[in-house]
């Protein structure tokens, strides 16, 4: 069966077509199991969407952020280059005398066999080193319940990859020594691997050859083939679903949340609680998944056993969308209806038998997961969609999270002290309110800890006295302030949120104010992102980048000399939500003799402190350590003078975390403010 | 069966209170009212009831106009009708003058029981809800922790020292309940709950609907009456003792003798 002639070609085409027919058909499947979902726009900004695949598919920018991912990278690009090669492969089975030099000429073409060789070879490389990965090192990441079958599907795509470069080479081989001495015949010498492996063959006939060149053109193009179906039912999914994930990924600010129509009169359910309730790209997410559990190696909460891995939960929602998507694409089709099996995955809960209560529940909104996401799943707003349906639609969720919406509710604040005292930590400050002068500058939005809090109330202070002595012109709002909402929309109460949210931006635009700034992350990241969903159009500012832009504009300079290492954790909220690395620490390199040391896990692998997405609210009863220890531990390594904060939550958790170590008279926690209002004022004093 | 929650709004217990300018009452401007509390657990033994055997509940209130808001809290929950009567009369009347207010409306209501707390936490007088019972005659069982209906009857439990007391009463009754939050954990409202709330049907009434008069029911006929209010004193600071175990120990003796004057 030589391939290109008469019948072998006619015999080629059909299995050619059969193979793409097949794939074809499976991919439309999915593509309408993916239809089921419901819309969401992720059509605008083309020109930023494709360069975010020439980046991250192309550069495969995210990664390689590992060693690892150099394995990735050139097998990606192998894969690439021999897709290249299989054009000319399977033109030769339609015909035999198809050759790329005929074209190409003969120079391009050599060039393109040895780019051929050098990255099979690499492949080849990689596909070793990914084995021993899997076999020898076994990293956590890649762990999985049924670690048989994972362990399997592994090995059939890489022994398929392994088996069809060999045969590559193989055929390659044959035909280099065929192309000796004949005029119409030509072999690119560059190809030296290929020549290379022409030894194997060495002292055979021309008969012999020619064998040897069609087993291994067989066997090299039905292996293509094969892995072609096997695609779609395997791992490897994630080479249809990455691309179009990169592509549509939210180009706006990470982890912002979808403003929902409360308003709807015809909506009988709210948040999420069926797999085709997701939108469609959220379902994307799901194809996109390779299985890599780099969100996992990054989770706090997984690395501190509790009951939420991202890896696993992206894992179960990608088996149930396929196995429950098929049976409702056959339920629209007929009446088929009755036939479906009722104890399968129709009757299966997202929440509670895909999903569990834990599960959601324990996520802290750091966003760690998508930040190392190399196909950018948005993991965070799932876990918020299927709490919104528990918090909006079944008032289900722990007794004291209940207790700290009414808070909200009644006082508009989370610890449900009296709203009128909001403003009562300024009294003898030299602070006004917006009410007493409303021509200042900026709003100093202090937030509910700022206000409330004891130990952040010395934040405010601290603030208060770097922007007097920066000269600022600012107020506060006083007892008239309240809650961003921030903590109650990430609990998945919605209609609480957008009450908060529509209360205050009413407030703070009745005294025309343009721009904020405030100390605490998390309302930063609210009025700065989600708030213009209700109409708010201001500047805002984290004081960590107001007071670096006041320092370098001279208007703070710091006298004092701090001799103190000091260990700095960046905030969630601050880092990954909003790309605010370098100007805390702009901030503290400010402040002569301070020494700036760094965890391990910092600035985008900063490890949350245990509070964010309502977690501050709730106890901490599951896993093997709390969060907040865990991340103490990290810094007390470093052997600190000084924690450096800078939000209220994260103060609240290491000065929690040190008590329970017993190290809180050796190690103090500070927010910048406060070390730099330290520094710049107490020489005058 | 239908079931009747007494509901007061009362100011939310986190509220800084300030005694108004006759020096008898409080400044009402800076309050966050609320549902008291004790009737929160009320409304919500009343649900529990109606998701078990099936009641109608209705909520029967006096109060300005704000108290709506507190009436539609309960109907959010899971209540199905409001009752508020609204009168300016009713301003200043005491609880007995309250309890006939509530005892009149009742007769235009049908019910098999009445639930309400066993005291409002604003002025904490523990009188209403028995005096109701009385003027509608009606048996009263109190500081209830728990209800089930069966057969005709009513059975509360009732936390006395140490152990806990069962009793049953004939229907039509009236329970006050006691309690804490985490006893009753009373439901968080759905949002489909606070939609549909929003279109029950709530009934505003006054004095003259009930068929009363002012000086029956209001300050006139007030038989107790607040003469004057004033403020806790305020607390002293609390003392930090400096110093090692044995140089506080001697510091705390020295000033629980000679400043505390207790030993």
């Amino acid at each position: 069966m030589q391939p290109g002639y008469f019948p072998a070609n006619v015999l080629f085409i059909l299995i050619f077509v059969a193979a793409n027919a097949f794939f074809l058909f499976t991919a439309y499947k999915l593509y309408r199991i993916l239809r089921l979902g419901k819309p969401e726009d992720r059509f605008d900004r083309t020109s930023e969407r494709i360069k975010s695949v020439v980046t991250f598919v192309l550069g495969q920018r995210r990664v390689i952020r590992e060693p690892a991912g150099w394995g990735h990278f050139f097998i990606f690009w192998g894969f690439v280059i021999i897709t290249i090669g299989s054009i000319e492969t399977f033109g030769v089975g339609i015909y035999h005398g198809f050759a790329y030099w005929k074209f190409l000429g003969k120079g391009l073409t050599n060039v393109l066999y040895l780019l051929q060789d050098l990255f099979c070879t690499a492949v080849v490389v990689a596909l070793c080193v990914a084995l021993y990965r899997r076999f020898v090192v076994k990293p956590e990441r890649l762990r999985y319940e049924d670690q048989k079958a994972t362990n399997q599907d592994a090995c059939i795509i890489i022994g398929l990859i392994l088996v069809l470069i060999l045969l590559l080479f193989g055929a390659r081989a044959a035909e280099y020594l065929l192309a000796q001495g004949e005029a119409n015949r030509y072999f690119p010498r560059l190809a030296f691997v290929s020549v290379a492996f022409s030894r194997l063959f060495a002292g055979l006939t021309k008969e012999g050859l020619q064998a040897w060149y069609s087993i291994c053109w067989w066997g090299h193009t039905v292996v293509i083939l094969g892995f072609l179906i096997y695609i779609p039912f395997s791992k490897h999914l994630h080479l249809l679903g990455a691309i179009p994930n990169v592509f549509f990924r939210r180009l706006g600010s990470v982890g912002e949340l979808s403003k929902m129509d409360l308003e709807d009169e015809t909506a009988e359910t709210y948040g999420i609680s069926t797999i085709e309730e997701f939108t469609w790209k959220q379902l994307l997410d799901l194809y996109a998944c390779t299985e890599c559990g780099r969100c996992s190696d990054n989770c706090p909460a997984t690395l501190t056993g509790k009951p939420l891995s991202p890896k696993l939960t992206i894992h179960h929602l990608k088996e149930h969308l396929q196995a429950k998507g098929k049976m409702l694409l056959a339920q629209q089709g007929a009446a088929e209806a009755a036939s479906v099996n009722p104890e399968g995955e129709l009757v299966k809960a997202l929440i509670g038998d895909i999903c569990q209560h834990d599960e959601l529940w324990s996520c802290t909104t750091c966003g760690n997961c998508m930040e190392h996401c190399p196909v950018f799943i948005e993991h965070v707003d799932k876990y918020v969609d299927m709490r919104r349906y528990l918090v909006l639609m079944e008032s289900n969720f722990s007794p004291e999270v209940q207790n700290v919406m009414r808070n909200w509710e009644t006082n508009s604040n989370p610890w449900g002290l009296g709203f009128a005292t909001r403003g009562d930590w300024a009294e003898g400050l030299p602070v006004k309110t917006l009410a007493e002068d409303s021509q200042v500058e900026y709003l100093y939005y202090v937030g509910c800890a700022g206000s409330f809090d004891e130990r952040a109330k010395k934040i405010s202070s601290a603030l208060v006295t770097l922007l007097n002595e920066a000269g600022v012109s600012f107020g506060i709002l006083g007892a008239e302030e309240k809650c961003c909402g921030e903590t109650a929309r990430r609990l998945g109460n919605e209609y609480l949120f957008q009450s908060m949210a529509t209360e205050l931006v009413e407030i703070i635009n009745s005294y025309g104010v343009k721009k904020i700034i405030t100390a605490c992350p998390h309302g930063y990241n609210s009025l700065k992102n989600e708030y213009p969903q209700f109409g708010a159009k201001w500047e805002v500012y984290h004081h960590s980048e107001f007071l670096a832009t006041l320092l370098r504009d001279g208007q703070l300079q710091p006298q004092q000399t701090m001799n103190k290492n000091l260990v700095f954790h960046d905030s969630c909220y601050l880092g990954r939500y909003n790309d605010l690395y370098e100007e805390p620490r702009t901030l503290l390199k400010s402040i002569r003799g301070l020494k700036l040391s760094e965890m391990e896990r910092s600035r985008n692998k900063s490890f949350c402190c245990g509070a964010g997405g309502g977690r501050m609210w709730m106890e901490e009863t599951l896993g093997d350590q709390k969060i907040n220890d865990a991340r103490t531990d990290q810094a007390l390594k470093l052997e600190p003078d000084i924690i450096g904060v800078c939000c209220p939550f994260c103060t609240t958790m290491f000065e929690d975390g040190l008590k329970t170590c017993d190290m809180d008279e050796e190690v103090k926690v500070y927010d910048i403010a406060e070390i730099l209002a330290e520094t710049v004022t107490s020489e005058k004093e | 069966m239908n079931i009747v929650v007494l509901v007061k709004q009362v100011p939310d217990t986190e509220t800084k209170i300030k005694i108004g300018a006759d020096g008898k009452s409080i400044e009402t401007s800076e309050i966050k009212w609320v549902m008291n509390p004790y009737d929160e657990y009320a409304v919500e033994a009343a649900l529990r009831l109606q998701d078990s055997v099936g009641a109608s509940v209705t909520i029967l209130s006096m109060g300005p106009e704000r108290t709506v808001e507190s009436i539609r809290t309960a109907l959010a929950m899971g209540a199905d009708t409001g009752v508020l009567v609204d009168d300016p009369a009713t301003e200043g009347s005491d609880g007995l003058g309250k309890a006939k207010v509530l005892a009149a409306a009742l007769k235009s209501l049908e019910f098999d029981l009445v639930f309400c707390g066993h005291r409002a936490v604003d002025s904490d007088e523990n009188q209403v809800g028995i005096m109701v019972a009385e003027l509608a005659g009606i048996p009263h069982l109190g500081l209830a922790v728990s209800a089930e209906v069966t057969d005709g009857k009513v059975k509360v439990q009732r936390p006395i020292e140490g152990a806990k007391v069962t009793m049953e009463a004939i229907l039509p009754a009236l329970v006050t309940f006691g309690g804490a939050h985490a006893v009753w954990n009373p439901r968080y409202a759905s949002l489909p709950g606070i939609m549909k709330a929003k279109k029950k049907p709530l009934e505003t009434k006054t004095l003259a609907d009930l068929g009363l008069s002012a000086d029956e029911v209001g300050a006139q006929a007030a038989k107790v009456s607040v003469t004057a209010m004033e403020m806790p004193q305020e607390r002293q600071p609390g003392r930090k003792l400096e110093g090692d175990t044995v140089e506080k120990a001697k510091e705390l003796t020295r000033l629980l003798h000679e400043e505390a004057k207790v030993i």
